[in-house]
């Protein structure tokens, strides 16, 4: 605006010129017309004014402060700006500032959740959903009604030791299950199918035989007197397969069940055991399962007869008898047993016991049976539960309340509760050590406060009911440490030695690492090595492509095939070759990472070396005696270099890439925490832990993102020409 | 052109041929490792295999001066010592049976003694039908998008779509593959988790498609758009354009006639550029969603405890030559586009 004000008043005083009349000439010389000019013609412009010269009304403004003006309009790059740098602060001050230890496991705090909020905001809060989990049957004892039931159930108490649930929503009744290991606990469910003698593989053209699928009762170990009228009072088998309303495998039968009788003879030669084996009983029935509910065998068969001819006795000691049932049928055919119940009209208490144990009407709670157990079946072939009913329930965990929460440690240490009086947290009377590992108890005079209560763990003093294993009616004893017990009310965090209860961001992972740091100390790796490579790569490539432009022609032919050879190996190869040979560290992976990345570092600097050595002030400077190395690094590297670096500045964010990605593979770094890592290590908790991949992953989203925005925003500031570019 | 055209092949011939001799230097300088199998006889048909392809010395007494022997086998009286021959000896065999058998070498651990391209041959089909299936979608659409954008310049159209090109630019893939398999496989269950064996459906078959595609797919759709787009842009700024407007054509002919004519002067060849790529395989999709194909074979063969090194070479060399091919194929094709650009030429 300025210079156009100045211009319209120059056009007036050029106006005025021209106003004037003046008289003209011949020039001999030329021969032309020109106006003879005398003194009086001119005028004073400004009479009353001191002219100086006059600043330009317009600011000066510097090739860097025009980028910045043009780069601060690109919004979009401005926030990206902040967002890297906010990153960028946080991965050096969290591994500074979080005092929680990364380096060693912590068992008691695996698995937290993120938590940001109070428990039961909903959001971030350190609580875990879950659906379906199996409830613990015994842990609601003759619950009847639904809302008793509410009340009192909880899951397996192995994965969920305390009841820290904040809302206990869902309770689904009796629902099946033909996936028992789904539930964590076998012992949740009830009744269904033992299902055995069924796989699913032929192995190498051979089938598996599945006549000798067998489910075989156990034997019994006990010494026992049989007479044959015994076995053949066993007299009735109840075999119930299933309902046919019910989801099923295509084929089924039901097998073979055959009544087994052992004996062992006393051999008088060698005084060894010598066991014979005779089949009393062969009992065979295939059913459709849809046909039939129950088969009762009514008609006992007379099996005396046969163990008189096959043995010549009629009695026998340390006989026992078994129970087999084969599975019968080809490929793919398993049998379902619903229950079997063997019953007997011996008047013999131990061979009714034992008719009792192989007989089973739970098959769920048959399966689960150890081979140690009364009443264990054991299998040939595949043994499951099938069909289970269980209790299902959906809650919101708590993770940290069941971490650190209150709690009742029945467990809790004597010299631990001394140790609390030593420190002052705690008054206690009646109870100190004894001579070795003894303690001088006296239930009488015992009395327990807390002084501190912020220190002592203790959230309620012990009372001397909390004690076990001690004569309340004696003054005072002496007890061995193994034998007094005591059972704490305590507050977990505070023996851990927090002083309020810890509060993770980003949860924390299978060892118990705080991931809020470990992220951010892998970030820090990440850049690290992004800014490294950087650094190396760009200095590298300045001076190769530095040469190559400048001297040009042989020089840069030669120079130009080997970097064509190297850019046309994929870098994944490169990588591979130098982590095989020299093993794979943050400074090999630098390394690699440098092999290639210089190469476009080079060319760009090559590009502007070949724009810029033919200028006219590189060619003046040359006349006046200037060297290559001063013409290069004052004339023509000072112009290139804006476009160089921000060109080559992205390769931090893309050397991020790579090392996420290589590492992510399992080919990468080892030992340290970079982001690549920390998403590998975590790779296999995507289905249970899913914000020990979301947080690492949002965080390096988040800065390529920003780091390619403001990259972007950058160049397009410097040099407006590439604008629009990739 | 003719000139120019043989000038650049023969360039990536020998280019490929010094990558591919490196690599062979650099990978037989490791510690060599025998064959992998349990079974003693494959062990030795291998050793007995190698000794004729000329990579082995089968000696009867252990000669100390040749090295660690790799393995010993007595068979009946006579004891054999297997040894390596020195790498130079190695190298010349190898260039031999590739000229005369199209042998590149042997597996020593994925599938002992059976031959690396063969293994290579029958990995390469999973590859390439994913590959195709996303390039098909990929490339119209990264096209159509770009054209959008670049149409719209400036409006809440292109901001949208230049924003979500950025996004999904910047997310490292592998991020994308595990999320996407984690929400649509595992989380809903609508698509398999993993790839399919051959005994499976028709339907899980074609199901299973749809998360390799979509992953291998963002990058190139992005990819294009951007590419469109800046492409679209210059043209649209030209001054031919302005006179095409001024002559009075409409805005629609002169968009159709001249701008996407000339912006697709770049983008053609590097469609053409992206079906050669088909033949690579993408290694981070391949491994995690378990699929077949070279790009898995390669994380299989570099196996930090039981590496392949024989099968990683060819496969190094399959990833070579795609990469030099396409380059070829981008640069000669720019000439047959548009005849006054010589890539790679003398300015």
């Amino acid at each position: 605006m300025d210079s156009l004000i100045q211009e319209s008043e120059w056009g007036k005083r050029n106006s005025m010129l021209e106003d004037k009349d003046f008289e003209f000439v011949t020039n001999e010389d030329t021969n032309s017309q020109e106006p003879e000019i005398s003194e009086k013609d001119f005028e004073l412009v400004q009479v009353d004014a001191t002219v100086h010269e006059q600043k330009f009304q317009t600011r000066p403004t510097t090739f860097f402060k025009d980028s910045i003006k043009r780069f601060s309009k690109n919004k979009s790059s401005v926030v990206a700006g902040f967002i890297l740098g906010g990153l960028l602060l946080l991965s050096f001050i969290v591994p500074l500032a979080d005092r929680s230890d990364t380096k060693h496991p912590h068992p008691n705090e695996t698995y937290l959740a993120p938590k940001l909020f109070n428990a039961g905001t909903g959001w971030w809060d350190g609580t875990v959903k879950y659906k379906n989990i199996a409830v613990d049957i015994s842990s609601m004892p003759d619950a009847k009604t639904d809302a008793e039931k509410q009340e009192y159930w909880w899951p397996s108490a192995t994965k969920f030791p305390q009841h820290s649930a904040i809302s206990k929503k869902k309770f689904t009744d009796e629902t099946y299950t033909n996936d028992a290991t789904n539930f964590g606990g076998e012992s949740y469910g009830k009744e269904g199918y033992i299902q055995f003698g069924y796989t699913q593989v032929v192995q190498k053209d051979t089938l598996v035989d599945f006549s000798s699928m067998r489910l075989n009762s156990l034997d019994l170990t006990d010494d026992l007197t049989l007479s044959v009228f015994d076995v053949y009072d066993m007299d009735k088998v109840h075999i119930q397969e299933g309902k046919n309303d019910l989801e099923k495998p295509e084929n089924y039968v039901l097998g073979d069940c055959a009544l087994y009788f052992n004996y062992v003879e006393a051999n008088t030669l060698t005084g060894e055991l010598e066991h014979k084996e005779v089949q009393l009983l062969d009992y065979k029935a295939t059913h459709n399962i849809g046909s039939a509910i129950e088969s009762l065998r009514e008609d006992p068969i007379v099996v005396s007869n046969i163990i008189k001819t096959e043995t010549g006795k009629t009695s026998f000691d340390n006989a026992y008898f078994s129970v087999r049932m084969n599975a019968v049928g080809e490929q793919n055919v398993c049998t379902l047993i619903r229950s079997i119940k063997f019953e007997t009209a011996s008047s013999d208490e131990a061979i009714k016991t034992y008719v009792d144990d192989i007989s089973f009407i739970d098959a769920t709670k048959c399966v689960i049976k150890k081979a140690e157990d009364k009443g264990y079946w054991s299998s040939t072939g595949v043994k499951r539960i099938f069909l289970s009913k269980a209790y299902f329930c959906s809650f919101v965990y708590d993770t940290y309340e069941a971490a650190f929460g209150e709690r009742v440690d029945n467990g809790f240490s004597i010299i631990t509760l001394l140790e609390y009086k030593k420190n002052g947290w705690i008054s206690l009377e009646g109870l100190s050590i004894g001579g070795g590992t003894t303690f001088v108890f006296k239930p009488h005079q015992f009395k327990c406060e807390i002084l501190d209560s912020k220190k002592c763990p203790l959230s309620r003093a012990v009372t001397l009911d909390d004690f076990s294993g001690y004569d309340p009616n004696i003054e005072t004893q002496i007890i061995d440490s193994s034998k007094l017990k005591v059972a704490a009310h305590i507050y977990k965090y505070k023996e851990l030695g927090y002083s309020s209860m810890p509060r993770y961001l980003f949860g924390t992972d299978k060892s118990g690492k705080d991931m809020f740091k470990y992220v951010f100390e892998g970030l820090r790796t990440s850049l690290l090595l992004g800014v490294l490579t950087f650094v190396v790569c760009f200095l590298f490539g300045l001076v190769w492509g530095a040469i190559c432009g400048y001297f040009g022609g042989t020089v840069d032919l030669i120079m130009e095939r080997f970097t064509d050879i190297l850019a046309g190996v994929p870098w994944i190869v490169v990588m591979t070759l130098i982590i095989i040979h020299l093993g794979s560290n943050f400074w090999t992976f630098a390394l690699a990472l440098c092999m290639t990345g210089w190469i476009g570092t080079a060319a760009r600097t090559r590009t502007q070396f070949y724009r810029f050595r033919g200028r006219e002030y590189v060619l003046a400077s040359r006349t006046l005696g200037a060297s290559d190395a001063r013409l290069i690094a004052k004339h023509i590297l000072p112009n290139a270099l804006g476009t160089i670096i921000t060109g080559s500045v992205l390769m931090i964010p893309s050397v991020i890439f790579s090392e996420a990605t290589i590492s992510y593979l399992g080919l990468g770094l080892k030992n340290v925490s970079s982001l690549g890592v920390i998403l590998s290590d975590n790779q296999s908790e995507l289905l249970t832990s899913s914000y020990l991949l979301i947080f690492p992953a949002v965080v390096i989203a988040l800065v390529m993102i920003s780091f390619n925005l403001f990259g972007n925003g950058l160049r397009d500031a410097i040099n407006p020409s590439l604008k629009g570019e990739e | 052109m003719l000139k120019y055209s043989l000038k650049r092949i023969v360039l990536a011939l020998i280019t490929a041929f010094i990558i591919l001799t490196l690599t062979f230097f650099l990978v037989k300088s490791l510690p060599p490792r025998g064959v992998f199998s349990p079974d003693e006889n494959v062990r030795y048909a291998f050793y007995v295999d190698q000794v004729k392809l000329g990579y082995c010395l089968d000696m009867p007494v252990e000669t100390p001066s040749l090295g660690k022997y790799l393995e010993s086998f007595t068979i009946g009286s006579t004891t054999h010592y297997f040894y390596t021959k020195p790498i130079i000896d190695q190298y010349f065999s190898w260039i031999g049976n590739i000229v005369t058998k199209w042998d590149w070498g042997r597996s020593t651990v994925i599938e002992p003694n059976s031959s690396a391209m063969v293994i290579i041959a029958t990995r390469l089909p999973a590859s390439i039908s994913i590959n195709i299936v996303s390039v098909v979608i990929s490339v119209p659409l990264g096209i159509a998008l770009g054209i959008l954008a670049g149409l719209k310049k400036n409006t809440w159209i292109d901001h949208t779509i230049s924003t979500l090109v950025m996004v999904f630019i910047s997310i490292p893939s592998f991020v994308v593959i595990t999320f996407m398999i984690y929400i649509f496989a595992y989380k809903s269950g609508l698509l398999p988790t993993m790839w399919p064996t051959p005994d499976q459906s028709n339907t899980v078959k074609a199901l299973a498609f749809i998360i390799p595609v979509a992953s291998l797919s963002f990058g190139s759709v992005c990819g294009y758009t951007r590419f469109v787009r800046a492409e679209l842009c210059e043209v649209m700024s030209s001054e031919y354009l302005l006179l095409a407007r001024t002559k009075g054509l409409t805005k629609n002919q002169a968009i159709v006639r001249h701008a996407l004519r000339n912006a697709f002067v770049p983008i053609l060849p590097s469609i053409l550029a992206e079906f050669i790529g088909i033949f690579g395989g993408s290694m981070i999709l391949e491994n995690l969603y378990g699929i077949p194909g070279i790009g898995d074979l390669y994380i299989q063969a570099l196996n930090q405890n039981n590496p392949d090194y024989n099968v990683l070479m060819v496969d190094m060399a399959v990833f070579t030559t795609v990469g030099l091919l396409a380059g070829i194929i981008l640069d000669l094709s720019y000439g047959f586009i548009d005849p006054r650009i010589r890539m790679g030429e003398k300015k």
